[in-house]
C-alpha cells in the first residue's frame, strides 16, 4: 500500500493509521503520474469551529472515488474547497496539477459539479438555464447535447425550473453538469430527491461515462450508492480521514460480528479479549461486538462463561463503515 | 468581465429597472404638471406657505420662495426626493442583492463552479449595476428635462439642470457602492434590502433634520445626501470640486474593498 506522508513523500507499507490520526492516504497506482485530485493537509476551521483537518487525499485518472461520512464530517467543505466556493484554512488542493485557487478558472473548463442543494434560476425554463450554462464553455452542437441529456433524463425542457419537483430539479443539476463533458465530476450527494429508475439511469451513466475517462468523486452518507459505484473509498469523520480503501478490501477484511449470549450477567469490562473493535454493544446477558483477531483465542476465552448463544458473522458493509465512524 | 454572465444580468434586471423607470417617470410628470396651477395660484399658495414655519420649509429644502417659484427651483425641490432619494433606494437596493442574491437564491453553486474568476463575475455584475443606475438617471432625467421644457414659462439653465442631474448621478453611485460593500460583508447568505433601503431613509432624515437644527448640524455631513447641491436656481451654482472627490472617492473606495473581499469570500448558501 501507497501511503502519503504529511509532507507528501510517498512511502509504501502495511496499513497503518499514523499515531496523530492524520490521513492515511493509499493509491494504487505506483506510477503516479498526476492525480486528478490532491489535496495535501488540508484544512477549513470555521472561526473557531472545525470544517475539516489535515485531509490528504490522491485521487487517480479514470477512478471512481467514493467520499464517504455522516452529515457534518466534512464533505461538503472538501468539495467546496475542490471548487473554490470557500477558501481553505491551510493546505493544499490541486485538480490535474493546477491549483484550486490560482487556476480556478482553468479546472472549471475541465470540470462539473452537482451540488447537494442547490437553487434554480426561477425565471427560467429548463432549455434557457442549459443554454445559459453552456455558454461558458466552448461546446459545439451545444443544443444536441442538451436535448441529448434532457431525453436521457426525461426532463421537459419548456417547463419552468421553479416548477419543477424536487426529483426534477435534481435531474437538471445534474445535466447541467455534464452538459461540456467534463474530466472531471465532483457529486456531492447527488441522488437526493431521485427515484430508483432514475437512480439506476444515473449510475449507468456515470459508469459509461467513466469507460470513456471521465474520474468521478462521489461524497455521499449512503453507503448502498457508494458501494454500488466506487472502487475505492475514504472515510471522514469529525472533519478527518479516517480509512482509505478498495471496498474490496474493506470486505475482505478479517472483521467478525460477535453476538454472545450469556447465562447471566457479564460486564462488558470483564470481556477484556484482544482483538475487539471499538465499543462493545448490549446490555445485561447480551453482548455484541466487532472481532478483528484469532477466533480459536475468542472460544478459549469464552469458555470460561456459560453461554446460550453465540453467533459469529460476516458484517455488512454498512456495519463496517458505523464501525469506523464510532 | 464575462459576456454571457453580463448579458444574463442585464435581462435578469431588466423589468425591474423598467418598472423604477416608470415610477419615477410618472411621479416627476405628475409633479411638473402641477408647476402651471401653482403658478396660477401663486398668491394663494406663498400666502399658505407663509405659514408654514421655516424649519419646515428647510426641511423640504425651500430656503427663498422666489428660487421655489421659478420652474428649475421647483423641479429640484420637489424631485430631490424622486431623484435622489427613489433612485438611491434602486441603486442600493439592486447592488446589495447583485452578488448576494446568488447566494441566498443557491445559484452561487452554478454560477461559481463555471468557468470564471471571481474578478469576472465581481466585474460583470459591477457593469451591470453602473449601467442600470446610469440608465434610470438618463431616463428619468431625459423626461424631468421633456417635463422642464413643456411646463416653463421663462427659460432655465440647462447647464444647472445637467449639473443637479449629475449630482444624482454620482449620489446613486455611491448608495450603489455602500449596496456593493454591505453584501460583501454579509457573511451568511440573506437579503439585505430592507436594511439597505433604511440605510439610504436614515441618512436622508440626519441630512434634513441637520438642516433645520442648529445644535446637530455637523451630523448632516455623516450623510451623502449633504453633498449634493440643489440650489440650482443660484447664480454661483456649479460642480463642486471637494464634492465630486467626494462622491468619486468614497464610491471607488468602497467598490475596491468589495472587490478585494469578493474573490476572497468564502460562499455559503
Amino acid at each position: 500500500m501507497i501511503l502519503k506522508s504529511a509532507n507528501g513523500e510517498l512511502i509504501t507499507t502495511e496499513y497503518v493509521l499514523p499515531p496523530d490520526n492524520r490521513a492515511a492516504v493509499s493509491s494504487k497506482r505506483s506510477s503516479m503520474e498526476t492525480p486528478v485530485i490532491d489535496i495535501t493537509d488540508l484544512s477549513k476551521y470555521y472561526g473557531k469551529t472545525r470544517g475539516i483537518e489535515h485531509v490528504n487525499l490522491e485521487i487517480g485518472e479514470g477512478e471512481i472515488f467514493g467520499f464517504i461520512g455522516p452529515n457534518g464530517a466534512g464533505k461538503s467543505t472538501t468539495i467546496r474547497i475542490l471548487m473554490n466556493l470557500i477558501f481553505q484554512t491551510g493546505g493544499t488542493a490541486r485538480i490535474m496539477g493546477m491549483d484550486v485557487i490560482k487556476e480556478t478558472k482553468k479546472i472549471k473548463k475541465i470540470s462539473g459539479y452537482i451540488p447537494s442543494d442547490a437553487g434554480l434560476y426561477s425565471s427560467m425554463d429548463a432549455l434557457e438555464f442549459f443554454r445559459y450554462c453552456i455558454r461558458f464553455y466552448q461546446v459545439k452542437n451545444g443544443d444536441q447535447r442538451i436535448n441529448e441529456l434532457a431525453q436521457m433524463f426525461d426532463v421537459d425542457l419548456t417547463r419552468k425550473v421553479s416548477d419543477l419537483s424536487m426529483g426534477n430539479r435534481k435531474k437538471v443539476s445534474i445535466i447541467q453538469s455534464l452538459l461540456h463533458n467534463p474530466k472531471l465530476l465532483i457529486l456531492d450527494e447527488p441522488t437526493t430527491g431521485l427515484d430508483p429508475l432514475m437512480q439506476s439511469n444515473f449510475f449507468e451513466l456515470l459508469r459509461s461515462e467513466n469507460r470513456k475517462g471521465m474520474t468521478i468523486f462521489f461524497s455521499s452518507h449512503i453507503l448502498g450508492e457508494v458501494q454500488k459505484l466506487c472502487k475505492r473509498v475514504a472515510i471522514i469523520k469529525e472533519g478527518r480521514i479516517i480509512q482509505v480503501e478498495d471496498i474490496e478490501t474493506l470486505r475482505k477484511k478479517q472483521l467478525k460480528k460477535v453476538f454472545i449470549e450469556f447465562n447471566g450477567r457479564v460486564k462488558k469490562e470483564d470481556l477484556i479479549i484482544p482483538g475487539i473493535e471499538g465499543e462493545i454493544g448490549g446490555s445485561d446477558n447480551i453482548q455484541s461486538f466487532i472481532y478483528s483477531g484469532d477466533i480459536n483465542m475468542l472460544v478459549g476465552f469464552l469458555s470460561r462463561y456459560t453461554i446460550i448463544n453465540l453467533m459469529i458473522e460476516e458484517p455488512s458493509l454498512e456495519e463496517i463503515f458505523m464501525h469506523y465512524y464510532k | 468581465m464575462n459576456r454571457n454572465l453580463f448579458l444574463m444580468e442585464i435581462k435578469r434586471n431588466t423589468l425591474s429597472l423598467t418598472v423604477w423607470m416608470i415610477a419615477i417617470t410618472v411621479l416627476v410628470s405628475v409633479t411638473m404638471a402641477v408647476y402651471p396651477v401653482f403658478l396660477e395660484n401663486q398668491s394663494k399658495i406663498l400666502g399658505m406657505m407663509s405659514l408654514i414655519p421655516d424649519e419646515l420649509l428647510q426641511f423640504k429644502g425651500i430656503s427663498d420662495f422666489s428660487d421655489f417659484l421659478s420652474v428649475l427651483g421647483f423641479y429640484s425641490v420637489n424631485n430631490i426626493i424622486y431623484m435622489m432619494v427613489l433612485g438611491s433606494i434602486y441603486a442600493i437596493v439592486l447592488s446589495s442583492g447583485i452578488l448576494l442574491k446568488e447566494e441566498y437564491n443557491k445559484t452561487a453553486e452554478y454560477l461559481l463552479t463555471r468557468p470564471l474568476t471571481r474578478s469576472e463575475i465581481f466585474l460583470s455584475k459591477l457593469a451591470v449595476l453602473f449601467i442600470n443606475v446610469f440608465l434610470l438617471n438618463f431616463v428619468t432625467a431625459l423626461a424631468g428635462f421633456i417635463c422642464l421644457e413643456l411646463v416653463r414659462n421663462t427659460p432655465f439653465s440647462t447647464g444647472a439642470f445637467l449639473i443637479l442631474s449629475l449630482y444624482t448621478l454620482l449620489l446613486n453611485i455611491l448608495f450603489g457602492a455602500v449596496g456593493l460593500f454591505m453584501s460583501t460583508l454579509v457573511r451568511r447568505a440573506r437579503p439585505i434590502t430592507t436594511l439597505s433601503i433604511g440605510l439610504v431613509l436614515i441618512l436622508y432624515f440626519i441630512f434634513t433634520l441637520s438642516k433645520i437644527t442648529e445644535g446637530i448640524s455637523r451630523i448632516g455631513y455623516l450623510s451623502p445626501f449633504r453633498y449634493v447641491k440643489t440650489n440650482a436656481t443660484s447664480p454661483d451654482y456649479s460642480l463642486d470640486f471637494w464634492h465630486l472627490l467626494y462622491f468619486i472617492g468614497i464610491s471607488l473606495l468602497l467598490i475596491g474593498l468589495s472587490y478585494r473581499l469578493y474573490i476572497r469570500k468564502d460562499i455559503y448558501t
